[in-house]
């Protein structure tokens, strides 16, 4: 047996390092979707008659709108009448304090790298911690609150604030979106409120964290970001779950808007449970991310490392309504075993002299599959609209693959557009270059590969990107081409 | 019945269409089968279909369009010569309607290739080997129709080892009273290590109507063949032209695609398709057009690596003026058994006007890893350092914008290994971008 | 022949030259040197009439016609010629078609007819052996795949068949190694006569060993703010620029 079998081998049966489950008495909703189910989850958060009126109006969507044909997978039968949409924690809806939180809860986010008490976290980083359906812990809070930044819960946000919720909820992702995005619209637990005065710079990386934990449940969170005139904010998030033989669904929506000069970046280290070598159990990501820069001068940055799931689909994308405003996507998507991933970006030129820029980097391995699709669309009056995409994949062995779908509209003749694509494997003379330098191989291609990245993994906050680098290398552990 | 109505869509009408005339034409038992197909495809694609997203053709399957067996008027030596199609120093095969026309045709050596009418091929073993075999020839909705409708059309076989000296250029002329459905067909086969130029031009004469010309030509390029294909789609206004190339290539095989879309007419999509089955295969597609005034080009090519060591690579550039619209689509699947494939894909495109719209999708599909793949794709104007650099010479600004037009064309026309065919080429696109 | 008072331009905004003054007569070689960002370039691209460039203030005389008036062409058609910093590639343009529609523009504007194919060649030939210019070159298209020098070299070339009365060299020198800077310079040398006169902007004092200049200027945050002669260049040479730079702080007044 060669020494990259023995390496293969090894990397089936390499553990998914956050596949435990907290033992924790759970308040769970029957399984079942129905206009109950939404009453049932509307009341739980106590929330107001509009709230419930807009949940309803989303499941009536749901209801209408059909799955898509077009995504480069095979579609996986989801029964939506056998999950439960609401799960927490027993004993409370809302936490006051930490005091209040069950230690078993704390010490499950401490097992995962999140601390929540504040004098034992990373300092500039502000948490909010979602378990199943509800925020456990938002931290730093009074701090943030001071210089008028608001960062809480979603649900906290809807009883604190309702008039800021109410303004912008569903403006960016409109509830008939997609199906899913309808979905969430019903069902949605919780998730993060941001609002960035105007004038103000966050001082820390604001980051949520989401768990799954309970069983047959889906998470269906919703994230909300303002950034008002002029300011600046970025934003963090992550994810694990419990490793199980059944697929969980994870349906979530974000939603940015960022008024005139505002600045908003975005990254995210996807780290669901991406299902076992055979492609067993696993996270269905089914996710609907868009910005808008409504103002002019503006800026959204989606920055993702997607290296779990067993399906991830996903396009974040930046509606440049605003003059001068600048849309950019930095993306690696790393697919091991029977991983899949369909993802990419969506770039709309309404406003005049906007910008994107794209740099998507898919990696692909074992069996994975990994598609790019992306849309850069320039309409008729966004007068010297520039995009720049550079798509590269990389794959390692010869059972996997790599797709590339770009859409390019454009109806105005100013416009500069420019699409590259490129696919390779590693080179066996730039491992071999390395091992004479006394490098293994299991070494020489987390090299290449975070090399590969580089461009992508620089977007992301520092401590974030060591991290990323790590989620790599373990999703490749042995993949050597 | 003979026509689609007003009160009846295309789809509807097809099969009593199909059954008064077409079901028992000629040789070919797949009709039936083929119709059903196109049916189950959902007939006339509209634009929900992925393939016809940016190309909307239901409008010209209504309103009275003829759908018969073609009548075949007389075409004199005089009108052939008033089409200006006519190259020098080729063989000559004219089609009217389809139907080859001995009188007006040179035909190359029959010790080297075999010519004949489709209709009298039926017999032929190449014919029976290749026939409506394409891979992926199930997929084209408009590919189902012509095998289910087709009527008649060339069958070409060149012999193994024939080095056919001269290009065979294919005129092909369409001739009817009112608006109506035509649906030629062909074969064309290059024996083992056999070489074959063709150019195709097609024209209209005397047409009262738009006439809808849905071609299918199915291509086999056998071991160590060569097959070079021109199309020079230069036809006047009254054609609205669905292509479909089908081409197979064996071991060792080269083939060249040339598509020129110069043209008057308000509708050309070109589908190409090629499926590399064997191993150590070289193809080249190179494609130019340019839209203007409310026209539409469509170019769809794909290209199937199904076997290692096989190199394809496809550059294609357009100018889009007025509220013309272009698209582009390039697939390029990599088979899981096809390791040290190169394939290359690049589409360039100038917008000069501030109405015109452009549609590119440049797509790969890769299932191996031992792959050199790259595409690429642009929309721009021309380069304002160039630009400058001209005029810094002396040379004014529209003049130096039409050199660098002309020279983003010509890029591509150089590659033309048929002189005439270039000289022909250079001065319609000139023609054309000086208009 | 060339006049340029208090010249002042920007670039979006960010102003680039800063009240420039020069005359050039002709049968003059005047050498511009300055490090680097100091305004060398954009001085030479503001001449030749680039369009990012504003021009806020100041004139430019050219053989007694408003130069900033005039567009890139009419400038070339004048007579300017600048020898381009870095030649764009631009394929599918002959190098031969090019120069051939460039020399007829020329003479078209000054009311010659279009030169006849064979007097064309002829005057091909005659400056490709002239300036030592591979005449393979010629049938490629322009610039493209040129290596450097080859760019330079064809940028050269291109100086001999237009015949200008002024020459901007921007950078010349740079990329060019040595066997290449002694052709070029030689082509040069031997297209200099009283009538024309040439600005060499360089950052080396190595290309002024080939192409004596007349005057030396230092360009320095968008002025000139020394002028000599050739010896200037070799003190340059000597100290660097920074002594210089001392000099210009304490001449500045103290805000």
């Amino acid at each position: 047996m060669s020494a990259e079998q023995d390496i293969l081998q090894e990397l089936a049966g390499r553990e998914y390092e956050f596949g435990f489950e907290t033992q924790i008495e759970m308040d769970i909703a029957a399984p079942g979707l129905n206009e109950d189910t939404i009453r049932f989850i509307s009341a739980k958060k106590q929330e107001p008659e509009w709230l419930l009126e807009w949940r309803l109006k989303g499941f009536q969507l749901f209801q209408k709108l059909t799955m898509p044909n077009w995504q480069n997978f095979k579609l996986p039968e989801v029964d939506f009448q056998g999950v439960s949409y609401y799960a927490a924690p027993k004993n409370k809806v809302k936490y006051n304090s930490l005091d209040e939180v069950d230690p078993e809860l704390l010490r499950t986010f401490e097992k995962l790298g999140i601390p929540l008490e504040e004098q034992k976290m990373l300092s500039g980083v502000a948490v909010d911690a979602v378990f199943d359906s509800i925020s456990v812990a938002t931290t730093f809070k009074a701090q943030l609150h001071e210089l008028g930044i608001i960062f809480c819960s979603f649900g906290e946000a809807v009883q604190e604030y309702p008039e800021l919720v109410k303004k912008y909820l569903g403006t960016v992702v409109p509830q008939s979106d997609n199906i899913y995005a309808a979905l969430n619209s019903a069902v949605f637990s919780d998730g993060s409120f941001v609002y960035i005065p105007k004038g103000v710079r966050c001082p820390m990386e604001l980051s949520t964290y989401f768990r799954i934990n309970a069983k047959n449940t889906g998470q269906f969170e919703r994230t909300l970001i303002i950034a008002d005139d002029s300011s600046y904010v970025s934003y963090l998030e992550g994810c694990t779950a419990p490793m199980r033989d059944e697929n969980q669904l994870h349906a979530a929506v974000v939603e940015l808007i960022a008024m005139d000069h505002a600045e908003i970046k975005y990254s995210t280290v996807q780290n669901w449970y991406p299902g076992d070598k055979d492609g067993k159990g696993g996270i269905y990501n089914f996710v609907t991310k868009r910005g808008i820069c409504k103002g002019k001068n503006s800026k959204i940055s989606w920055t993702q490392v997607e290296t779990g799931s067993a399906i991830t689909w996903k396009y974040p994308g930046v509606i440049l309504q605003g003059d001068n405003s600048i849309g950019e996507f930095y993306s690696v998507a790393v697919t091991a075993n029977k991983q899949v991933a369909d993802t990419g970006t969506k770039m709309v030129h309404i406003g005049k002299n906007t910008k994107s820029r794209i740099i998507s980097k898919g990696i692909s391995a074992g069996h994975g599959h990994n598609t790019y699709r992306g849309l850069v669309k320039v309409g008729p009056n966004a007068t010297n609209a520039r995009n720049f995409t550079q798509c590269d994949s990389l794959l390692i062995g010869d059972r996997c693959g790599a797709h590339t779908f770009p859409y390019i509209e454009s109806k105005n003749n100013t416009a500069m557009v420019e699409h590259e694509a490129t696919t390779s494997k590693i080179g066996e003379d730039q491992v071999f270059y390395l091992n004479q330098r006394g490098i293994d191989n299991e070494q020489a291609v987390n090299m290449i590969v975070n090399g590969y990245a580089k461009e992508v993994l620089n977007q992301l906050p520092m401590e974030f990107a060591v991290e990323a680098q790590k989620l790599l290398s373990i999703t490749l552990e042995g993949s050597v081409g | 019945m003979t026509t689609v109505t007003r009160n009846i869509s295309f789809n509807e009408a097809l099969p009593a269409l199909f059954s008064a005339q077409f079901s028992a034409n000629g040789w070919f038992d797949g009709r039936e089968a083929a119709l059903k197909q196109f049916l189950a495809l959902g007939g006339i694609p509209t634009v929900k279909t992925e393939d016809w997203k940016y190309t909307n053709v239901v409008s010209f399957f209504k309103n009275d369009l003829q759908v018969t067996l073609p009548e075949v008027p007389e075409v004199t030596a005089a009108q052939l010569e008033a089409t200006g199609l006519i190259l020098p120093d080729t063989f000559r095969l004219v089609l009217v309607n389809g139907v080859l026309q001995p009188h007006l045709s040179q035909l190359p050596p029959a010790s080297q290739v075999t010519i004949s009418k489709l209709s009298e091929a039926g017999s032929q073993p190449a014919v029976e080997l290749y026939f409506n075999q394409s891979p992926r020839i199930g997929e084209h909705h408009f590919a189902q129709l012509n095998s289910a409708l087709f009527n008649d059309g060339l069958f070409i076989e060149v012999k193994a080892k024939a080095q056919v000296e001269l290009p065979v250029q294919i005129i092909h002329l369409y001739a009817a009273g009112q608006a109506r459905l035509f649906n030629p067909r062909h074969l064309v086969v290059v024996n083992e290590g056999a070489a074959l130029q063709i150019v195709e031009s097609a024209a209209g004469i005397g047409l009262a109507d738009k006439v809808v010309i849905n071609s299918v030509m199915e291509s086999v390029v056998a071991e160590r063949a060569q097959f070079s294909q021109y199309q020079l789609q230069t036809g006047g206004n009254n054609l609205r032209t669905i292509n479909q190339n089908l081409v197979e290539q064996k071991g060792k095989s080269v083939y060249n695609n040339y598509t020129f879309t110069l043209t008057e007419s308000e509708f050309v999509r070109n589908n190409l398709n090629i499926s590399l089955d064997e191993e150590r295969t070289e193809t080249h597609m190179y494609g130019f057009y340019i839209a203007a005034g409310g026209q539409l080009i469509d170019n769809h090519t794909s290209v199937d690596h199904r076997m290692p060591n096989c190199e394809s690579n496809e550059l294609y550039r357009g100018v889009l003026m007025d509220k013309s619209t272009g698209v582009f689509n390039g697939k390029i699947y990599v088979h899981e058994d096809a390791q040290k494939t190169n394939a290359f894909q690049q589409n360039n495109n100038l917008v000069i006007s501030p109405e015109a719209t452009i549609f590119t999708k440049p797509q790969l599909e890769i299932f191996a890893d031992d792959v050199k793949c790259s595409h690429g794709c642009t929309i721009g104007q021309v380069s304002e350092d160039a630009l400058f650099y001209l005029r810094a010479r002396g040379i004014g600004e529209a003049e130096a914008r039409n050199l660098l037009v002309k020279a983003f064309a010509f890029d591509i026309t150089a590659k033309v290994n048929i002189p005439a065919v270039r000289k022909q080429v250079e001065q319609l696109a000139s023609q054309y971008l000086n208009a | 022949m060339l006049d340029i008072k208090n010249l002042h331009a920007a670039v979006e905004g960010n102003a680039i030259l800063k009240g420039i003054n020069l005359t050039v007569k002709p049968g003059e070689v005047h050498a511009i040197m300055g490090p680097n960002g100091s305004g060398k370039s954009s001085l030479a691209s503001v001449l030749a009439g680039r369009e990012s460039y504003e021009v806020t203030e100041g004139s430019v005389d050219f053989l007694g016609k408003d130069l900033l008036d005039m567009s890139p062409e009419v400038r070339a058609r004048e007579g300017l010629f600048l020898a381009f910093q870095y030649p764009v590639e631009i394929p599918g343009v002959s190098n031969i078609n090019f120069l051939k529609t460039a020399v007829n523009e020329i003479r078209a504007y000054h009311g010659q007819p279009p030169m006849q194919a064979k007097a064309f060649l002829d005057m091909l030939k005659s400056k490709q052996k002239l300036m030592e210019f591979d005449a393979n070159l010629m049938n490629r298209s322009l610039n493209e795949g040129f290596s450097g020098g080859e760019k330079k070299r064809n940028d050269i070339f291109q100086m001999a068949m237009l015949e200008p009365k002024l020459a901007i060299m921007d950078e010349t020198d740079s990329g060019l190694d040595i066997d290449a800077l002694r052709i070029v310079s030689a082509g040069v040398n031997k297209l200099r006569s009283k009538d024309n006169a040439f600005i060499m902007i360089t950052h080396y004092q190595r290309l002024l060993e080939y192409i004596v200049p007349d005057f030396v200027h230092v360009l320095y945050n968008g002025r000139i703010v020394k002028s000599g002669t050739k010896e200037l260049a070799l003190e340059l040479e000597e100290k660097g620029y920074d002594w210089l730079k001392e000099d210009i702080r304490l001449e500045e007044p103290v805000q």
